[in-house]
């Protein structure tokens, strides 16, 4: 049963100034009795949020007001300072895109690695079928990124980092990939992913987007939730969808 | 999966506990061979219990395949046999279903430790542990998770689980089951003439001559009464008890029957007058016996135990409660029953009717049918919750992602250079020949027969030179790695030490060369250095996560580092051997890097550790192992510090 859990969760965030990286430093304030002051603000506060299969949940908010830190949090890249943090389910945060990439390497070793590093197996064919909604030559496949232009290498990373479903999908903002023709096929995609989750959690400052696919709104403010929205049924929203593809 | 309602076949339960027929005889056993035997069209029974006899392994008793492990004989209560929990996990993927009959620490032990997570278990609560007790610390813990891990838990009274902490905090998985025994064997008809015994004055009592039994108590009571005795059962007391009966001058009186078969002991309960059920504590939780007895048409006495003994022949109904281990108490009451034997009728056939109504065969057979289908079927239906969360799971899968980065960047090595990591190995061989030729200006020692070592101990350095380095910049080069893909940081440290691995590998060319060139080759020496080598590489990456976390929270700290390894690089002998310098000197004895190339070293050249440097780099390494602990526990924070 995939599900979240988020009770009373709050993330105290420690800001290290240049000081607070150095430990002589730290030693001689002990010794001279001036207790280094660390910068604490609480980015994450007493945030509650349980969520079963089939929740879609966008998070909106100023910058700054915590959307990508609660995402990281779920994602278990931090502990919560307090209360309790409970998740089923295998999570995909798909919060940076060229995370893990090695320019050096050519296209296909690249895709391979970064399959591994998410726990799946790259055979031949996946590497195929991640190549083929690419749209780019079958050859380019043996270049080296580093030769390829900022939007085909786009491309290759949206293609393999979507290439899987998950059980809980984590966006930070809504992937965007610049190429208009392109851009039309991996909105497609993504909304096929986001169907095929149990639990997908966006962060975005795109209201509009967000309506169109969550089914509820969480308004985040200084870390605090400042509102929960229910969005209606998600039967007018497919609708909607579907009005703005045709 | 195992699709069990699908398949004509029938699902195979394993029942594990210490100890079965034909070693021994006991309510315990009785209530396995029942269950085994009653559920026989449904499922396939095996059992896996410990045996001290050296007869085979493998017995079929009454249908059911049994496998005895050897045990050495019993060490507090528990058979002593060290590869039971091996055979167990052996045996778990074979079956179905797995039925633990508690309390048997041995193979909590299995479970505590996680194997077996993917097959149903139902856990037979039979006892607390209560001889003993003292151990508990120790035992509870593993009980705990395996009762955690269980699918359902079956007492045989709801009582148990009042009265028991543990069970408590598992209520809602524990199903009561009362047990049932087969009374066709008791038929009325044929018990009717003997119903009441003109000599009135037969008093039975059955179980294992063990202490908890309270036989002691039963014989003490016998001596200021004028009844007969009669002990069915065979065990390590029964020297005690003999004495205990010449001492009080009962040998008329009392006596104990010994082991007798199952027809026979039925006989004697019909022939009885009164059956007793003296036990003392509360590893009696129903005693089966007194069932039997009741079956039987005969009044019980029993004691005021926690447990359900007192409740299945009820005080003033079916039997007489008196405190547990109170002789006068326990004889008054067998005397007023053998005084009355109208009283003794009437209990005797409420009795018989609750034996009959309330604890029948069937619905104790329908009762454990419905809770192993129900354990089988709930566990073909979780196939998610075999895939443990990430987190649990999750060792396995550090080391391979970590296995594949260092791999990758091994890789990048090659990438846009033919010779790769190469260019190091031959940089090292010029070292080494630069090296090699200055030792042997300032010694005079023989240099070609010292290279090959000189070699391999520069690619050693070199090894934990690089994985230390590595480790302090490692966690804010993957940045991107553990702040978006969420990998855990503990990866880029493993990373380090496979990275280094690999190109140590490379290194390692240049003094197998010179070996296979200047050395007579001696593979057992190599052999006999591997252990040391190990604990070189496991310190080595112990060493590597602690400094690496402490870098990359302390920025400070890396120039110290890496001042420190030049210096304990000068310090250590890496280039020099110690027989080159002063052996007592302080500082070369107190570097714990010192031995720790001694204990790969010295088998090498076919010499014998030093004692001392084994214990320092144990020493060395325990403590490397505390730290990483702690390191790993703050490691969690790493995103903050990146």
């Amino acid at each position: 049963m995939v599900s979240i859990s988020l009770r009373n969760v709050c993330l105290d965030y420690p800001l290290y100034g240049a000081y607070d990286y150095s430990l002589k430093r730290r030693l001689i304030g002990h010794l001279i009795r001036e207790p280094g002051e660390m910068r604490i603000i609480r980015a994450i506060d007493n945030v509650t949020i349980e969520a079963a299969a089939g929740a879609r949940i966008g998070l909106a908010g100023p910058n700054g007001s915590g959307k990508s830190t609660l995402l990281r949090l779920i994602a278990g890249v931090y502990p919560p300072s307090s209360g309790s943090v409970a998740i089923q389910g295998n999570v995909v945060p798909l919060l940076g895109l060229n995370a893990g990439v090695n320019l050096d390497f050519v296209a296909e070793d690249n895709i391979a690695l970064l399959l591994r590093i998410s726990g799946r197996k790259p055979s031949r064919s996946v590497i195929d079928d991640i190549w083929a909604f690419t749209e780019l030559e079958t050859r380019m496949q043996r270049l080296p990124l580093r030769m390829f232009s900022s939007g085909m290498l786009m491309r290759v990373l949206f293609a393999t980092a979507t290439a899987f479903p998950a059980d809980i999908l984590l966006l930070d903002e809504w992937l965007s990939v610049v190429d208009e023709h392109f851009a039309e096929k991996a909105q497609e995609r993504l909304l096929h992913l986001v169907s095929q989750a149990a639990i997908v959690i966006i962060a975005s400052h795109d209201q509009p987007l967000l309506r169109r696919t969550c089914t509820s709104i969480i308004n985040l403010d200084h870390g605090r939730i400042a509102s929960t929205v229910t969005v209606e049924p998600p039967a007018t929203h497919s609708f909607e969808l579907r009005e703005k593809r045709a | 999966m195992h699709h069990t309602s699908h398949s004509p076949r029938r699902p195979s339960v394993l029942h594990i506990f210490k100890i079965y027929y034909p070693d021994l005889f006991g309510g315990t056993l009785t209530v396995i061979r029942d269950i085994c035997a009653s559920l026989k069209d449904a499922f396939a029974s095996a059992a896996l219990v410990c045996s001290e006899s050296a007869e085979p392994r493998d017995i079929v008793v009454n249908d059911v395949q049994v496998e005895r492990v050897h045990s050495f004989g019993n060490l507090l209560s528990l058979p002593a046999a060290p590869t039971y929990p091996w055979r167990l996990w052996r045996k778990i993927a074979e079956h179905d279903l797995l039925v633990l009959h508690a309390p048997f620490p041995l193979a909590d032990l299995v479970f505590a430790f996680g194997f077996g997570r993917n097959r149903p278990l139902v856990v037979h609560w039979h006892a607390d542990i209560v001889s003993h007790a003292g151990l508990r610390w120790f035992i509870e813990p593993l009980m705990r998770r395996t009762l955690r891990r269980a699918k359902a838990i079956i007492v045989s009274d709801h009582v148990l689980v009042d009265n028991t902490p543990l069970l408590r905090e598992f209520e809602d998985k524990c199903h009561v089951v009362p047990f049932g025994i087969d009374t066709t064997g008791y038929d009325w008809p044929k018990i009717e003439p003997h119903h009441v015994n003109d000599r009135g004055r037969l008093v039975l009592a059955c179980g294992r001559l063990v202490p908890y039994k309270g036989f002691d108590v039963l014989i003490r009571a016998a001596a200021a009464h004028n009844f007969e005795v009669w002990i069915i059962g065979e065990g390590t007391e029964r020297p005690r008890l003999e004495q205990l009966i010449q001492e009080l001058g009962l040998g008329e009186r009392v006596r104990l029957l010994g082991s007798v078969n199952d027809c026979e002991r039925i006989k004697l309960m019909c022939l009885t007058d009164v059956f007793v059920m003296p036990s003392v504590t509360n590893a009696e939780t129903f005693g089966l016996v007194q069932l039997e007895a009741m079956a039987a048409g005969r009044p019980v006495v029993n004691t005021a135990l926690d447990t359900a003994v007192p409740r299945v022949a009820r005080h003033g109904m079916e039997a007489i409660t008196v405190p547990p281990g109170d002789a006068e108490k326990l004889g008054e009451a067998i005397d007023t029953l053998v005084r009355d034997p109208e009283r003794r009728r009437r209990m005797g056939l409420a009795a018989r009717t609750r034996a009959l109504s309330r604890y029948s065969a069937t619905s104790f057979r329908e009762g454990m049918e419905t809770v192993y289908r129900d354990a089988v079927t709930a566990s073909c239906k979780e196939p998610a919750s075999a895939a443990a969360p990430p987190q649990a799971a999750g060792w396995l899968d550090t080391v391979r992602i970590a296995a594949t980065l260092a791999w990758s960047d091994m890789r990048h090595r090659y990438v846009r250079s033919l010779l790769g990591p190469f260019w190091m190995s031959l940089q090292m061989a010029i070292v080494v020949a630069v090296l090699g030729s200055v030792i042997g200006q300032m010694t005079n020692v023989d240099v070609l027969s010292r290279l090959p070592m000189l070699a391999l101990s520069m690619t050693a350095w070199t090894f934990i030179n690089s994985v230390v380095l590595d480790a302090t910049t490692a966690l804010q080069n993957s940045a991107s790695l553990i702040r978006d893909r969420a990998l855990p940081p503990v990866i880029f440290l493993l990373q380090c030490t496979f990275r280094q691995g690999l190109f140590a590998l490379h290194n390692a060319c240049v003094p197998l060369l010179l070996w296979l060139v200047l050395s007579p080759h001696d593979l057992s020496h190599a052999l006999a250095a591997l252990p040391g080598l190990l604990l070189f590489v496991a310190c080595t990456f112990a060493l590597s996560l602690v400094l690496g976390a402490l870098a990359t929270r302390y920025r400070d700290l890396k120039p110290i580092i890496e001042s420190t390894l030049m210096l304990a690089f000068l310090a250590s002998p890496v280039i020099w051997s110690s027989d080159m310098i002063n052996h007592r000197s302080t500082v070369m004895r107190l570097n714990p890097l010192t031995h720790l190339f001694a204990v790969w070293r010295e088998p090498l050249v076919g010499g014998h550790v030093d004692p001392v440097s084994i214990v320092y780099v144990l020493i060395t390494l325990a403590l490397l192992v505390f730290a990483s602990v702690l390191t790993l526990v703050h490691l969690r924070k790493a995103a903050f510090w990146i």
